[in-house]
């Protein structure tokens, strides 16, 4: 019997129930074959799947969000210049001073040489050496901007469209429009690192979507979901004879309020419950993984192990029918100690990103599955220098480099650019709105119909409507 | 004939050209205004895709598909036209979104007009025109509406339909017949064919559960069941029973829990530090006394906005009023409840971090409290109106800026306020624990000094130094205590590094910053700063201080790490704020300056007049004055209709921040403005508003429809008595409150109650370090307080709240929403809570040695006794799950008293580790365990944790 993972309506508390929940609430009492055909006949749980509202150029996301703000200079967007300029003092005037530039500040250069490669040239920093195999898959664009200089709002801004928290995320409102092809896992999962990131879990949250929508982090310590076992002692023996006395009492119960579907739906929810309960510590298991493939990811390796962990995992769940993974990295927070700390976080993902290109595209996914790597802002050319000689980079909402593999983005190409010193976007420069509306069209999603009712107004994710960069698109 | 039809399409189409011009100026240009010019012109930098719709030539010439967009006469052949019907397959659909699509009887419009020649008037005739037919269109198109400084004419001169203005009326309270004997609640609701009314025991569970958010007792029950059985007494049985919920001191905290949702309290600042607001639960229990007190609903808005403005109150002891005798100020302090009110203008995240520009914080604050206000008072969302005139409701720029200019010179503040004998003030004892962290943090600084300066000597041997200056300036450094006067710790290198650079020894004949540090050194030296930084904001709990505000000029700052205390002079070192309209919500783009106001569109709709000083005190009670006033329709509907939500689940207006008209209108507007009268006639009592609903009949009917067609049952019919599922906090405090562990004592310093372990143990990254552990209170009494005294971190929360939707503070939370999802099984089935609760319950039966146990849970959880089904089949999983029980043994769980914090360092982005020490677990006592009890409490257990996780018990009916 194929239930969702979240099979219940969201948002009850000021509307009816509905002809479709309350048809879909019968379910249990009439058996999983009357179920099922009902199913067919009805719209399914808030997950089924839905067709795109425009042709779709990628059916799966996989958002690889880099934590911190990933250096562009120190990346992708090599800046010659910068070698001219090096330890020169830096002067920003007017009104956006922050205290973050109190003291004497100076550009500095990359620490990295740079290279191209691939047919189409594209700029890679001498840590990226995996990803340089990948290259003409790759789209770069650096022309975004975001409106926030401090972590946890800039966040906000690229998970959720809006700086101040508290919106739905993106993979909530990909999955609100789309829904997942597998009804038994959640349509949006997280992969977060250890400790989350600014801003905490509201960064995969569905807002004011219903709660179905919201992001399901899979822990990589501990219990992969919170409580997904009984406490200790309690077998599934056990808890199965709990469970039919729960059904028992409850069917009782429903037999006297036989018109109050919520009901019925709590009641699948339970059953529901305690297969995934069985069923997830398989699907997140690599161990069966063949010894080939866990290396091609890093696996077993010290440096990689983390990320490639999560790289294979993200294929997994994309092959299972996961709508939108978005795995976690970092802190790219390289104030200081740029070469160590930027060196030391390209070599931890650049092995696995690249092994998650390779592997998808030999199983014929990559056409399918929109890949985006990002952070929430890019970084200065200048810096104070606290750590003497080991300079670092400040936060830069002005310029960053994005890309995209995969799923209809441009591969091969470089689009926008960043002035000579990698200050500030100056082609093809686009609020990161616009960057929304273009990954929500690429999965077949028009920004502006994706709205929702609530508070009074129709709400969106890129908040006020915005335009697709369509030199992004192949 | 054939000639006589030639001249009836030549008059048609003369005829035509004359209405097209009014046309234009009544129908197409507003059109456009309010749905193109926004992209097509308003803005000459941003036109999209090149098209300009300010003139007629431009409308005509289009845009970068180099198609004329326009042509007169041809309707059919102009793009204008065509993108707007979104039917063609050439032009994209226009306006783009969706929701803003042109109704069948705009595109009207702009069809004739283009079809009579789009004649294209200019502004002077424009006026002239609408001159002349002003009369007319108003009784055909609705009203326009006189409001302040409106951006363009065009804005000024709409029209609204009187019912999108619904809100703004004058309330009319109902006449109703005076010998009728039904309620005027039900007169009002009108039901047809009502359901029944319920029996005393779901009436019982239903009004202690609104009033008080708890479960009544079985012995409660029993005794409202016996007042009930005497039908003669009914109505005095239920006021009875009322009555006694209003006077339960659970009746406040209950109101406190909806009225913080809408206000959004958190105990900590939210963003990037997401700092402890170590005084705002003396904020959380002023409202739970408030409602308690039944303080009229008027002096509550009062205090809230403006209570630092006034000078005493009627509740609390009045503190400090010899500030005045003493010279030291003429302004007499104003008492403590009244500054701790003002903590609502302040309730929404804010912080101001050293990477952000201080303007720009400052301007997030006042943009905030703009919009709170006009939430959560005048169910007016004004944030809409920030960067333009507001697209659907009477509210220019100029009335945001205006009520924006009442908080100009509102400061934020960390304000002295003694602590109040209503106020409760025990458990302070639990600092020790802060000074714990404190000294442990002090230490790790200490060593890591002290390992500096051996590296200082290594480094100088390697340098081949000779280090007698070095160590002449560090022995002067320890004279000096080494201490950092500044930082409050250990700084011994940094301070003889200091006294050499005072001598003006070359940079390279001492050690450098940081000599030597590794990556674990980074990591630690920075978490132990950080951590002192973020007890500063923890120890405030048990100062003195409220969350609070001042008047006064703006001072600049840089950052806030500490909390903010008031300064010597208001008055000196900083701007005066002049408020002015900010171009595109920009602080940078001051244009034109506005006076502190209040909504326009109010003095002609709702007759209501105002008067605000342009002093630096006095504004902001000008202000709550304005919306306080017994005349101000829209406060008075807000929070009626928020108290109808609160005991029907659903609100007469649906939006209950929004009155504007894209929210949801009115079911019952009769309704809805007979309540906002009664209000005012009561005093502004709330507690007379309860008795009011919950007398009628509406509020007592069954739940259980009589006609089994459900697509008839639609809530806002009242046939029936929507059911609802318990909120999260009902849940939790229920669960206590049957196991007899809640500890029911009012208000406190938030509480620690436990967490999933896991969630408590994350590591969570804040700027520059890691949040502290959760570690719960150490007695069972002090955990089980109720959830509303939970401490409440914006960016950790107890996700057995979240999953029951509990709303994040982020947004004013006008209704909670209820979802069904299957993490809320992990947690109510699983999670160890609700396992100990199931424990305790069993535990409680059996030590009362209850003659049938099964029954006893029953009546506890359900507030009734079992059927004979089902008290067999419970009795059945009892006896089996004994055998069970018997065979499993279980440990002690052994409380943490450290834990492994593994991160990358930000410095060097390497891997580091540290041990956070958790002080507060040494002295923790846990709940009753699995290994305290026998198989037979267990396998007990097992029953309860079934019905804990039961329909009825989650539901409401």
């Amino acid at each position: 019997m194929k239930t969702s993972f979240f099979p219940c309506s969201g948002g009850r508390a000021l509307h009816a129930p509905t002809r479709r929940e309350f048809v879909y609430g019968l379910g249990t009492s009439l058996g999983s074959v009357a179920l099922t055909s009902l199913l067919a006949a009805e719209q399914k749980g808030p997950l089924a799947p839905k067709q795109p509202m425009v042709p779709a150029k990628a059916k799966n996301c996989i958002f690889l969000m880099m934590e911190g703000g990933p250096s562009h200079i120190d990346c992708f967007d090599p800046k010659p210049m910068l070698e001219k300029f090096h330890l020169k003092e830096f002067t920003r005037e007017g009104k956006m001073k922050s205290a973050m530039e109190s003291g004497k500040r100076y550009y500095v250069k990359s620490p990295f040489t740079f290279a191209q490669h691939g047919q189409s040239g594209a700029w890679m920093s001498e840590p990226w050496q995996h990803l340089a195999k990948v290259a003409d898959e790759l789209c770069f664009y650096r022309g975004c901007q975001v409106d926030s200089v401090n972590h946890p709002t800039a966040m906000y801004q690229m998970n959720c469209g809006n700086r101040f928290g508290g919106d739905p995320a993106i993979g909530s409102w990909v999955t609100y429009g789309l829904g997942s092809v597998n009804q038994d896992l959640p349509g949006f999962i997280v992969l977060p690192e250890i400790s989350y990131p600014q801003g905490g879990s509201a960064n995969w949250g569905n807002g004011y979507l219903p709660a179905h929508f919201q992001g399901t982090a899979l822990r990589s310590k501990g219990s992969p979901i919170l409580d997904l076992q009984p406490p200790p002692g309690i077998t599934p023996e056990h808890q199965r004879a709990n469970l039919d006395l729960l059904g028992k009492l409850n069917a009782k119960h429903a037999d006297e309020h036989p018109w109050h579907d919520e009901l019925k739906a709590r009641m699948n929810n339970y059953e529901l419950a305690f297969r995934m309960q069985m069923q997830v510590p398989e699907v997140i298991d690599l161990e069966k993984e063949d010894a080939k493939t866990k290396e091609l990811y890093g696996i077993g390796k010290d440096a990689t192990d983390a990320f490639g962990r999560k790289c294979l995992l993200a294929r997994k769940l994309v092959e299972k029918g996961v709508r939108f993974v978005q795995l976690y990295n970092g802190t790219w927070d390289s104030h200081d100690y740029i070469e160590r700390a930027h060196g030391n976080l390209i070599r931890g993902v650049d092995q696995p990103i690249a092994a998650l290109i390779t592997d998808l595209k030999q199983r014929g996914l990559l056409d399918d599955t929109l890949i985006v790597w990002c952070g929430e802002f890019g970084r200065t050319p200048d810096n104070g220098v606290r750590g003497g000689t080991a300079y670092g980079r400040d936060h830069n909402p002005k310029a960053m480099t994005i890309w995209m593999a995969g799923g209809g983005c441009k591969a091969g190409h470089s689009i926008g650019a960043t002035d000579d010193r990698g200050m500030e976007a100056i082609e093809e420069v686009h609020h990161v709105r616009d960057l929304h509306v273009t990954l929500l069209r690429l999965l077949g999603l028009d920004d502006n119909k994706l709205t929702f009712y609530h508070g009074g107004r129709f709400k969106q994710l890129s908040q006020i409507g915005g335009q697709v960069i369509e030199k992004l698109i192949a | 004939m054939a000639p006589r039809v030639i001249f009836l399409l030549l008059a048609a189409s003369a005829l035509q050209a004359e209405d097209a011009e009014s046309l234009f100026v009544r129908r197409v240009w507003p059109l456009f205004q309010e749905k193109c010019l926004a992209c097509h012109g308003n803005d000459e930098k941003k036109i999209k895709a090149d098209y300009d719709m300010r003139t007629l030539e431009s409308a005509i010439k289009g845009g970068e598909s180099g198609v004329k967009a326009l042509v007169p006469g041809k309707p059919d052949e102009s793009p204008l036209y065509l993108a707007s019907t979104r039917k063609h397959d050439d032009w994209e659909p226009m306006p783009p979104k969706e929701a803003d699509q042109l109704k069948s009887e705009q595109l009207a419009w702009i069809k004739e007009w283009i079809a009579g020649g789009a004649p294209w008037p200019d502004e002077a005739k424009r006026n002239a025109i609408a001159k002349a037919s002003a009369d007319k269109w108003s009784a055909e198109d609705g009203i326009t509406v006189k409001v302040k400084g409106a951006l363009t004419p065009e804005w000024a001169n709409r029209r609204y339909k009187p019912e999108s203005l619904w809100g703004y009326q004058p309330v009319k309270k109902p006449v109703l017949s005076a010998q009728s004997s039904v309620h005027p609640v039900d007169a009002l609701l009108a039901v047809k064919e009502p359901a029944p009314e319920a029996d005393a025991r779901t009436l019982i569970r239903r009004a202690t559960f609104d009033l008080t958010g708890l479960p009544p007792t079985p012995e409660e029950v029993a005794a409202f069941e016996s007042d009930w059985s005497d039908v003669s007494d009914r109505s005095d049985a239920w006021l009875r029973l009322i009555n006694r919920l209003l006077e339960s001191p659970h009746y406040g905290e209950r109101m406190a829990r909806h009225w913080l949702d809408v206000v959004r309290y958190a105990d900590s600042s939210g963003f990037a530090n997401d700092y402890e607001r170590g005084n705002a639960w003396r904020y959380r229990d002023y409202v739970v006394r408030s409602f308690n007190a039944d303080k009229p609903f008027d002096q509550f808005i009062v205090a809230q906005i403006a209570g630092d403005e006034m000078q005493e109150s009627d509740a609390g002891t009045p503190a400090r009023k010899d500030a005045a005798s003493a010279g030291k100020s003429a302004r007499i302090t104003p008492d403590s409840e009244l500054l701790i009110a003002t903590g609502f203008l302040r309730m929404g995240p804010w912080e101001l971090t050293g990477m952000e520009v201080a303007k720009v914080a400052r301007q997030r604050f006042l943009d905030d409290v703009t919009n709170s206000v006009g939430e959560t008072f005048l169910a007016h969302s004004l944030q809409c109106a920030r960067c333009h005139d507001h697209k659907f409701d009477p509210v220019p720029t100029h009335d945001y800026y205006s009520m924006q200019a009442c908080f100009a010179t509102t400061q934020l503040t960390e304000r002295e306020a003694p602590f109040l004998k209503s106020e409760n003030t025990s458990g302070f004892e639990e600092k020790k624990y802060l000074e714990a962290r404190r000294a442990e943090h002090l230490a790790v600084l200490k060593a890591l000094d002290e390992k500096l300066l051996r590296n200082a000597s290594k480094w100088l041997a390697e340098k081949k130094i000779d280090p007698a200056k070095w160590n002449a300036a560090v022995a002067q450094a320890k004279q000096g205590g080494g201490k950092n006067a500044k930082k409050g710790f250990s700084d011994v290198f940094g301070a003889a590094r200091q006294i050499l650079t005072k001598q003006g020894l070359p940079e390279d004949q001492y050690p450098p910053k940081l000599v030597g540090f590794e990556p674990q050194d980074f990591g630690n030296e920075r978490v132990a700063r950080k951590g002192l930084e973020r007890l500063k904001w923890e120890m405030e709990r048990y100062e003195p201080y409220a969350f609070s505000v001042y008047n006064g000029v703006t001072i600049p700052m840089v950052n806030v790490y500490q909390p903010l205390r008031m300064p010597g002079d208001r008055m000196k070192n900083g701007e005066l704020e002049q408020t002015a309209i900010l171009g595109g919500g920009d602080p940078f783009s001051p244009t034109t300056k506005v006076k502190p106001g209040v909504l326009s569109a109010t003095s002609q709709i709702s007759n209501l007049e105002f008067q605000i000083a342009e002093g630096v005190e006095g504004r902001r009670t000008a202000l709550a004055k304005w919306i306080a006033s017994k005349n101000n329709p829209l406060t008075t509907r807000t929070i009626v209709n928020r108290l109808w939500l609160w005991h029907f689940g659903q609100a007469i207006a649906g939006n209950p921040n929004n009155f504007g008209s894209t929210g949801k209108k009115p079911t019952h507007p009769e309704l809805l403005d007979f309540l906002a009268a009664t209000l005012v006639e009561k005093g502004w009592s709330v507690k007379e508003m309860h008795r009011l609903i919950m007398t009628s009949a509406a509020y007592r009917r069954t739940s259980f429809p009589t006609r089994s067609k459900p697509d008839e049952l639609e809530n806002s019919s009242y046939v029936t008595f929507t059911p609802r599922r318990l909120m999260a906090e009902e849940l939790r405090d229920a669960m206590l409150s049957i196991t007899g562990e809640l500890n029911p004592t009012l208000g406190c310093i938030p509480n620690r109650p436990e967490i999933n372990i896991e969630v408590a143990m994350q590591p969570r990254m804040v700027m520059g370090t890691f949040a502290a552990a959760w570690v719960p209170n150490p007695l069972p009494q002090q955990r089980h307080r109720r959830s509303l005294y939970a401490l409440k971190i914006r960016g950790l929360r107890d996700p057995f709240m979240e999953v029951f939707n509990e709303p994040a503070p982020d947004f004013s939370c006008e209704a909670r929403e209820v979802s069904t999802v299957t993490p809320q099984v992990f947690s109510l089935f699983n999670g160890q809570a609700s396992y100990d609760r199931a424990l305790a319950l069993a535990n409680r039966v059996l030590k009362e040695k209850a003659a049938d146990p099964i029954s006893r849970v029953f009546e506890l959880t359900f507030g009734r006794k079992p059927a004979a089904d089902e008290k067999a089949a419970c009795t059945t999983h009892w006896q089996q799950m004994e055998v069970k029980q018997a065979q499993t043994s279980f440990s002690k769980p052994k409380q943490p008293l450290e834990v492994r914090r593994e991160a990358v360092e930000e410095n060097t982005g390497e891997k580091f580790s540290f041990q956070e020490k958790l002080p507060g677990y040494a002295d923790f006592v846990p709940d009753l365990q699995p290994a305290d009890c026998d198989a037979k409490t267990r396998a007990l257990a097992d029953v309860c944790l079934v019905l804990l996780n039961s329909n009825e018990f989650a539901y409401l009916y």
